[in-house]
């Protein structure tokens, strides 16, 4: 298996102010999107929540570390898949009780589990239509631009979805106008079971950006520093003014599309290929090795976070189901809808 | 009694007896060819005819059903396939400004012998993406045909007419029936023509029009009135463009009530249309309103389980509605 853009961890990362104190966040952080998503397949399997469950374990850096040290004022414009952006910026229990689809979820049980957007995180609820919300983070940009406030729009998308029409309209339209937005592709090589090599007649992803103008760059995404180092010049670039990136990342999601799916069409030896370059571990070991971690305050932090999921657990599972008045509100500002012939 | 399969095994008999009788039939999609769809439609159909011949496509949809648009200009017979109903509206353009306008706007000179595969339909856990029923904007383009079968003998009737069909033809095909519905389904070729809906049951008292998830719970739902003493004469639809005015009117006329069963949202919906065809042209033989019970007007489908319920057009609603319909 050949990934185009390979590179081991750097022994001397810049800095790009990153501190000890938040180098060691970052690890929790990531430790915390991990644990989450293992816990949650395991919910799922036990059938403790309706409706499926996408897992996003083995993409960890793509997502948390550009959503690390932003402004609550940057948005982020998710797919599916990106749980670690919520992890960062949204509480525990609010992601749970999305998955859950309970009352006390954002989105109150009306949307899709795993479909995380929390308003106060400024992450937008996503629609499943794949690419739709890159196309949205262009036009938050754009308001920002029009009124000259410095902030960033994140825009996410797989490697599948950048496939789509409408990704190239917003992608094109931001390079065009220099918008303050940075496009996160990232690449874990299939797109539920069609192969990256069905989608792009190339290997780096970052090829999307040349015909539009724009600077595109691929990275190791299972690299934690070279994440940081690539996203937080690109973010700050985009909120001087001076216009947008492509960032592809190289990942790789260990499990199925979602839970239902088998997967049995990745050769086996990719799979292991890829779980041998898990980001967690390898970002672990250069923290040990610069004594910034050590193997006590790893356990610690393994503790706590064992209980903060337990708590986000029982926060989803202590609700009922929303009253089913509420599907009826919500479709307009000044009016409900009616319920002919209900209940 | 003949060979029983499910509605899905049907579909995917139908593409696999047309690919086989004519080379120029070829799918594309997502997810189609190696995995064999989402839902397994088109299952072992790569292995056996290739990849240029089961294509798995980008996520594209305007590229799926616009390649599919121009490859039938040029004498192919493509079956496109959109994963999910909701998914179909990247496509809307290919769909509406070219499939459906190509034979008028060039005076008759080109046609587009197509058929996009399109699954949809709720009581799935699906939520509002993995749910919808958006029959209806179709049902608003002159030029297209649309239709949506009940059960797995006219699943591979209608496919495999819809694919003989020298216009565009949209083929809904609804996700709960794929494992929940089987029937007889005769081994070799047979079509069920579009256009003509078909009386499952014969009633007096009030005609029921459905198709897909809807004709199946209306079914349901006549046979327990029956025993309550309310007869019903249920009307599959079958075809949603061009309807089927002479067999609908028909019933009504003898019935003199008529309830009309959508899992789409209520407003604007097909049976709004079926609604004021009875109004236009038996208004004379209704003794009650046509009544329609249909899906809410809300973005379908909310996803809690409670929600889903609170929104679906079920046996016990529709059973209700009828009772009504009845004592008016
Ligand atoms: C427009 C559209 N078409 C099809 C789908 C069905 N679908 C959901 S996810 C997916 C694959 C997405 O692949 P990619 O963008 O690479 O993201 P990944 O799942 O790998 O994270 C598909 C085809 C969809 N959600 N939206």
């Amino acid at each position: 298996m050949k990934v185009a853009y390979e590179k081991p961890p750097s022994e001397t990362p810049s800095e790009f102010g990153l501190s000890p104190k938040e180098k060691k966040e970052l690890y929790y952080l990531l430790l915390k999107c991990r644990m989450f998503d293992e816990r949650f397949r395991k919910l799922f399997r036990a059938g403790r929540f309706a409706g499926t469950y996408f897992s996003a374990v083995g993409q960890e850096a793509t997502t948390v570390v550009p959503s690390y040290k932003l402004l609550p004022q940057d948005f982020i414009g998710p797919a599916h898949r990106e749980l670690g952006c919520n992890i960062v910026r949204s509480p525990l229990k609010v992601i749970a009780a999305q998955i859950y689809a309970r009352a006390n979820s954002p989105d109150k049980g009306l949307s899709h589990p795993c479909h995380y957007g929390y308003k106060p995180a400024n992450i937008i609820t996503p629609a499943s239509t794949v690419a739709g919300q890159s196309v949205l983070a262009v036009g938050v940009a754009l308001a920002y631009k029009i009124r000259k406030e410095p902030y960033v729009a994140l825009a996410f998308v797989g490697e599948g979805g950048t496939a789509m029409g409408p990704w190239y309209e917003a992608v094109n339209f931001a390079a065009v106008h220099k918008l303050p937005v940075v496009f996160i592709v990232q690449n874990n090589l299939w797109g539920e079971s069609v192969p990256a090599r069905l989608v792009g007649a190339f290997e780096d992803f970052s090829h999307r950006a040349d015909g539009v103008g724009m600077p595109g760059v691929s990275i190791d995404g299972n690299d934690v520093l070279k994440v940081w180092e690539t996203t937080a010049p690109a973010v700050a670039r985009a909120r001087r003014g001076e216009g947008p990136t492509l960032i592809e990342m190289k990942t790789y999601r260990w499990y199925g599309h979602s839970e239902i799916d088998p997967a049995d069409y990745r050769p086996k030896e990719e799979v292991e290929y890829w779980k041998k370059r898990d980001p967690i571990p390898a970002y672990e070991k250069y923290l040990m090795g610069n004594k910034k971690l050590t193997l006590e305050e790893k356990k610690q932090i393994e503790e706590k976070i064992d209980k903060e999921i337990d708590e986000a657990v029982e926060f989803a599972e202590a609700a009922d189901y929303g009253p089913v008045e509420w599907v009826l509100g919500d479709v307009y500002a000044d009016f409900k809808a009616d319920a002919p012939d209900r209940p | 009694m003949g060979r029983v399969i499910t509605y899905i095994d049907a579909i995917t008999e139908a593409l696999d007896q047309e690919m086989a009788r004519d080379e120029r039939v070829f799918l594309i999609g997502e997810d189609i060819g190696l995995y064999g769809g989402v839902f397994k439609a088109t299952k072992g159909l790569q292995k056996k005819y290739g990849e240029y011949r089961v294509i798995d496509s980008p996520i594209s949809e305007n590229l799926i059903v616009g390649a599919g648009i121009g490859s039938a200009l040029v004498g192919m017979r493509p079956v496109p396939e959109i994963q999910f109903a909701d998914f179909v509206s990247p496509a809307m353009d290919q769909i509406v400004q070219q499939a459906a306008k190509i034979r008028y706007r060039t005076g008759g000179a080109w046609s587009v012998p197509l058929v996009v595969r399109i699954c949809c339909g709720g009581d799935v856990g699906g939520g509002l993406y993995h749910s919808q029923m958006n029959e209806a904007w179709f049902v608003h383009c002159p030029g297209l045909k649309v239709v949506m079968p009940s059960n797995p003998h006219d699943a591979k009737g209608l496919l495999l007419a819809a694919i003989r069909d020298p216009d565009p033809v949209l083929y809904f095909e609804h996700k709960r029936l794929y494992r929940s519905v089987k029937g007889e389904v005769p081994e070799g070729d047979y079509t069920v023509p579009i256009g003509p809906a078909e009386v499952k049951k014969t009633g007096k008292d009030i005609t029921i029009v459905a198709y897909a998830l809807m004709l199946v719970w209306g079914m349901e739902a006549a046979e327990k009135l029956e025993k309550e003493g309310i007869s019903c004469e249920v009307i599959d639809l079958k075809t949603l463009l061009p309807i089927d005015k002479k067999t609908i009117l028909e019933s009504v006329k003898k019935t003199g009530k008529a309830l009309l069963l959508q899992e789409a949202p209520k407003t604007a919906g097909v049976m709004a249309e079926i609604s004021a065809i009875i109004t236009e042209e038996v208004f004379d033989y209704l003794d009650a309103p046509v009544m329609r019970l249909a899906g809410l007007d809300v973005p379908p489908i909310p996803f809690a389980p409670p929600y889903e319920k609170f929104y679906l057009p079920t046996v016990d609603r529709i059973m209700k509605k009828a009772r009504q319909l009845k004592a008016y």
